[in-house]
């Protein structure tokens, strides 16, 4: 069974913010949210690099351990995905998810949270397939349409790359021989030994 | 000796209407705990996604095939 992922490849991202605009357009995300952010690190210094964010849809999900109405649900194609109508807006899930994911819309004054807004992998929610009602509560489902995450296909420089995991892993391993060199990513060898090359 | 008047009065028509003022709250929470009951019986409805919401949407089309082959460029 195919499992969907995001990688995105440091070295292509330009910080474009396309991938951003594409999710918001596509799923009609309300103001307030994104379900999609292009982080930099070291911003104008040599050595800057840009990594498109959004729900990576862990397969041990922090989001879905910490909820009090157990709104999450993971599918066949280990897409994370939760339910509007359970959701209580208690901001849980934002806690624990370490990439900042869940979004909430304001809905008034007063601090008072909207239901939890998240990337769905743009495959809808519980609701039926391709429905007024799925895409009004959780955007396109491009899945159920036989396409992949608007802001991987709309980038431009293909460095943000979705679908099967093993698939997408083989490309990025045949860019990384092409160029001679890894991801440099950050922490590697402290995780990794230093005898790793990046 | 304005004021007691006005709350006597007050009083009264409350008494008329058939509620008295200090025990409204004790007849509002008894109507309530009828009303409640049969709501709290009913069973929880946690989140139980059936097979079609957690069905495999993902399919290798010639679309997906197509967005797999340009980023090999």
């Amino acid at each position: 069974m195919a499992r969907m992922k995001f990688l995105c490849d440091a070295d292509r991202c330009i910080e474009c913010n396309a991938c951003v605009t594409a999710c918001k357009n596509e799923n009609d995300v309300p103001w307030g949210i994104n379900r999609r952010r292009v982080v930099t690190i070291n911003d104008g210094k040599p050595g800057e690099r840009s990594v498109s964010m959004a729900c990576m849809h862990c397969t041990d999900a922090p989001c879905a351990a910490v909820c009090p109405v157990d709104c999450f649900y993971t599918t066949a194609d280990a897409v994370v995905l939760h339910s509007k109508d359970l959701c209580i807006g208690c901001g849980y899930c934002f806690y624990a998810c370490p990439f900042g994911a869940p979004q909430y819309p304001k809905v008034s004054n007063f601090g008072s949270r909207g239901k939890m807004d998240k990337c769905t992998y743009c495959s809808g929610g519980p609701e039926v397939d391709l429905s007024p009602a799925e895409y009004q509560k959780y955007g396109s489902n491009r899945l159920a349409e036989g396409k992949l995450p608007l802001c991987a296909e709309m980038c431009s420089t293909k460095s943000l790359l979705a679908g099967d995991g093993e698939v997408i892993a083989q490309i990025y391993k045949e860019r990384v021989v092409k160029r001679g060199y890894g991801s440099g990513a950050w922490g590697w060898q402290t995780a990794y030994r230093e005898t790793i090359t990046i | 000796m304005m004021s007691g008047t006005e709350e006597t009065t007050m009083s009264q028509k409350s008494k008329d209407a058939g509620l008295d003022r200090r025990n409204f709250f004790k007849a509002l929470g008894a109507g309530a705990t009828v009303a409640v009951a049969p709501v709290a019986i009913s069973p929880a409805a946690a989140v139980d996604p059936g097979k079609e919401e957690t069905k495999a949407r993902y399919r290798e089309s010639e679309h997906v095939k197509d967005f797999y082959r340009v980023n090999r460029y």
